[in-house]
């Protein structure tokens, strides 16, 4: 799970990485939106899942002539089944967490870039402060004061990444700010909101919008990261961090396939998702264009 | 301008052609250039931006892109084409006869070095068989020759410890360090002042003399071309339009591209000043107290006492010596008039502008607006001056919103402006129709259109908020010469129909001249003159004026 090692891999694997990820991620995302159609079984269906056959090895038959291809869990549900719906709740989780990280971020930083002085001083010592902190930290913290639960699972990681929005956009707001645009709009005595929405904000979003599918990546990560950890999503609604999290007790008596299957996939998707995000990452930035 | 005609030239272009080489398109950028350079020559290359003047330069230095491709045509030093040459010896030569000056002082040099080492690394780099001593002997002497004051001193100085024109004359002194046969000077004098663009020019006129070195000259600036160059090349969209002595091209421009580019060059009129001017007279003799004097008609604007300090933040711990930026200004505007205020860099006078304007604050002052009192010393003052004073400032690219169709950016002007009109539409119609700019421009983007139709979106802009005082921040020299000439018709045009008054911050005097009804000369956040354009340019006994007007080219004063 760790980014580190998929930066690592990225920067060792030939171009032709680039497509393949694509439709990597494109049948992710299919896949996660047809669960409910093409999995056999409902995981969060109490009455579906069949305890008498808990930790089923792979190819297993069913008693109803279903063949389990990647066996079943210790509480008997179909691994498949676990891993499309897992995917959904990984999906979900990292995709509004972003999203809303982004827009609080962007705001954070437009804002102490435009009004300064002691504003901008607070918001940038929070920014300061929380980057010097382990990522990994900040999330248990806040997981631990917030409990459990997936809007919480989201909040903690809004409350993570954020703060790398805001660092990025406050730079180049300040610079916009020294334009003559904005001086130019300040004599028109523009509302204050006006100002920063229509002026600021569109001239110094590029920057945070290049970080966003990196981040996507890092969010899917730590989502499954506090979900190992038994910190993530409830066990009745498994993620697949927490799909991975279940299975590690078993791996002891030989049954690798309850962590094993839901760990490829997950490590499928992140590496998926960074190398599109690299790609995207890299048009959107005029810098590296010309490089 | 007594040179041996039959001299061999030292450098020559034959129909060098260049082109920009892209993935989608190959397009020219230089089409068969000729040129030639004789030994201690100046050779002045003038054109507007785009014009590929530049181009030529670093061709001949070797610092094109690799995008830039020669295509045809060569280049010859000495009789020999460069390109026949391998890479070394052409290197070699490059390195050893040709050096180059360009126009920003401030990145020529390297920050951390100080300007003694970076002297002697280029030294070395030319004669590398001198002993240390010896280096360190001819860069004191190269100092003394650019004219640096003390340079045994100097030569542990830093760049950001030199003025601008000091660190232009170390920037000679290393192009001189390898006694090369030609330098190339890009803009080498755009950035500095006019008082110190004439002694810049001075000295590479003098060096000429001296050491037999050729100077090609790039620039935009005609004032340039006469006061120093033997031949001048006038290049337009990469083709060389004309080329002659610099005496018989100004004089009797053949090319009608030359003479539009000579005609739109302003010029400063000295008159010997016969009428006096009962408002501003005995203002010299007093050092700028000149509020003093009764005015003609009622100042729309009246600036009393303004005087703003930096260097303190906001947290009051840095107790660096307070900077005065501008000491006890005062000065008046009359309505529908416009005022200019002229000064060098670091004068001041773009600060008093914006403390007008209500963007920035300053310590000591007060403002009087059409009769309202403002409080300068406090920001977001209800009801101060934002709104009844637009600006319009120097850099049309940073003017204007890049992400805003022109449209959205004038609309937003009527409807937030001190006059909101109920048809948007129209009110900008007019106004663009007035500034001559085609309704097809509401939905462009500012970067689709050039310099100067970007300036009269501003202007536009300005005009429809219906300010009563328009502010205008050197909105010219960001601009080419011939759209200088429109813009500033256009401004005289919009105070006279809008009965606008106008403030007109500029360097240039003629410019001024040309527009203002009175005018204040800014030196150091102070006024030390004032008074009527008959008076500043006839009477005026103030040294320092005297000196500005000095300092423009002898040839386009009249």
């Amino acid at each position: 799970m760790s980014t580190d090692f998929i930066e690592t891999l990225r920067r060792r694997m030939p171009t032709g990485s680039i497509p393949i990820s694509k439709a990597l991620l494109g049948t992710y995302i299919l896949v996660a939106l047809a669960a409910p159609i093409i999995a056999p079984q409902n995981p969060y269906d109490l009455l579906q899942i069949r305890g008498w056959e808990a930790s089923a090895a792979p190819g297993t038959i069913g008693g109803d002539g279903y063949i389990y291809w990647l066996g079943t869990d210790g509480l008997g549900r179909d691994i498949v089944s676990t891993i499309l719906y897992g995917l959904r709740i990984s999906l979900l989780v990292s995709i509004v967490s972003t999203a809303i990280a982004a827009l609080v971020g962007v705001t954070a930083g437009v804002v102490a870039a435009y009004f300064g002085g002691w504003v901008d001083a607070l918001v940038m010592r929070i920014v300061d402060l929380q980057l010097s902190l382990p990522t990994i930290l900040v999330a248990l913290i806040a997981i631990v004061t917030l409990g459990p639960g997936i809007d919480r699972i989201i909040l903690a990681i809004i409350i993570v990444q954020w703060a790398t929005y805001a660092r990025v956009t406050r730079a180049v707001a300040l610079s916009e700010i020294g334009k003559s645009y904005l001086d130019a709009v300040r004599l028109l005595r523009l509302p204050k909101r006006r100002i920063l929405l229509r002026h600021v904000m569109p001239n110094s979003i590029a920057p945070a919008l290049t970080l966003i599918p990196i981040e996507l990546g890092h969010a899917i990560a730590l989502e499954a990261t506090l979900s190992f950890l038994g910190l993530g999503v409830p066990i009745d609604k498994p993620s697949l961090g927490s799909t991975v999290a279940a299975g590690f007790q078993y791996l002891m008596t030989g049954q690798y396939w309850i962590s094993l299957f839901p760990g490829l996939a997950l490590l499928g998707l992140i590496a998926a998702i960074n190398f599109v995000g690299e790609d995207t990452r890299s048009k959107l930035d005029p810098r590296s264009r010309s490089l | 301008m007594t040179k041996d005609i039959t001299q061999k030239p030292l450098l020559e272009l034959k129909k060098l052609t260049i082109s920009y080489r892209s993935r989608s398109q190959t397009r020219p950028v230089l089409r068969n250039v000729d040129l030639s350079l004789r030994h201690g020559e100046i050779l002045g290359l003038i054109g507007e931006s785009g014009a590929g003047k530049s181009t030529v330069g670093n061709a001949i230095i070797g610092l094109l892109a690799p995008e830039f491709v020669q295509t045809s045509g060569s280049i010859l030093f000495k009789g020999r084409a460069l390109e026949a040459m391998d890479e070394q010896e052409r290197d070699a030569l490059r390195c050893r006869r040709i050096a180059a000056i360009f126009q920003d002082h401030t990145m020529s040099l390297d920050p951390l070095m100080s300007i003694g080492a970076q002297l002697t690394e280029a030294i070395r780099a030319a004669c590398p068989d001198l002993s240390g001593k010896q280096t360190r002997g001819r860069s004191i002497e190269l100092l003394t020759r650019v004219g640096i004051e003390s340079p045994r001193e100097r030569y542990h100085s830093y760049p950001h410890q030199l003025s601008g024109g000091q660190r232009q004359r170390v920037v000679i002194a290393i192009a001189l360090s390898g006694t090369p046969d030609i330098i190339v000077a890009d803009e080498p004098t755009s950035a500095l002042d006019a008082t110190i663009q004439k002694q810049i020019l001075q000295l590479l006129r003098e060096l000429v003399a001296e050491t037999g070195v050729s100077i090609i000259l790039v620039t935009h600036d005609m004032g340039v071309i006469s006061e120093i160059a033997d031949t001048v090349v006038v290049m337009r969209d990469g083709n060389v339009v004309e080329q002659g002595s610099t005496a018989t091209l100004l004089d009797h421009p053949v090319e009608p591209y030359t003479r539009d580019l000579l005609a739109a060059v302003p010029r400063l009129r000295i008159s010997s000043g016969k009428r006096a001017d009962p408002a501003f007279a005995g203002a010299n003799n007093a050092s700028g107290d000149d509020d003093e004097e009764p005015a003609k008609r009622a100042a729309i604007l009246v600036v009393s006492g303004v005087t703003k300090a930096f260097g303190r933040t906001s947290f009051g711990w840095s107790r660096k010596p307070r900077k005065l930026a501008l000491q006890d200004i005062s000065l008046e505007l009359e309505p529908g008039a416009i005022t200019g205020v002229v000064g060098e860099s670091g004068s001041g006078k773009s600060t008093l502008g914006r403390i007008i304007a209500g963007l920035e604050i300053a310590c000591e002052g007060e403002i009087v607006i059409d009769g309202a009192h403002v409080d300068v010393t406090r920001r977001r003052q209800p009801g101060g001056m934002l709104g009844r004073v637009q600006m319009i400032f120097q850099d049309p690219a940073m003017s204007l919103n890049p992400r805003l169709p022109i449209g959205d950016t004038l609309a937003e002007s009527v409807r937030f402006g001190s006059a909101p009109s109920m048809d948007e539409r129209l009110a900008i119609n007019v106004i663009m129709d007035r500034l001559g700019l085609p309704l097809t421009f509401l939905t462009r983007y500012p970067h689709q259109l050039s310099g100067g139709q970007k300036q009269r979106v501003c202007i536009a802009r300005a005009l429809l908020a219906k300010p009563r005082i328009i502010i205008a921040d050197e909105p010219t020299s960001a601009l080419d010469v011939s759209v200088q000439a429109e813009i500033v018709e256009l401004l005289g045009q919009a105070v006279s129909q809008d009965g606008i008054s106008m403030l007109f911050i500029s360097h240039d005097l003629a410019l001024v001249q040309a527009l203002c009804s009175s005018i204040y000369i800014f030196q150091n956040g102070s006024v030390v003159d004032g008074g009527s354009p008959e008076f500043i340019f006839g009477r005026s006994t103030n040294a320092y004026t005297r000196c500005l007007i000095d300092a423009r080219p002898e040839r386009f004063t009249i």
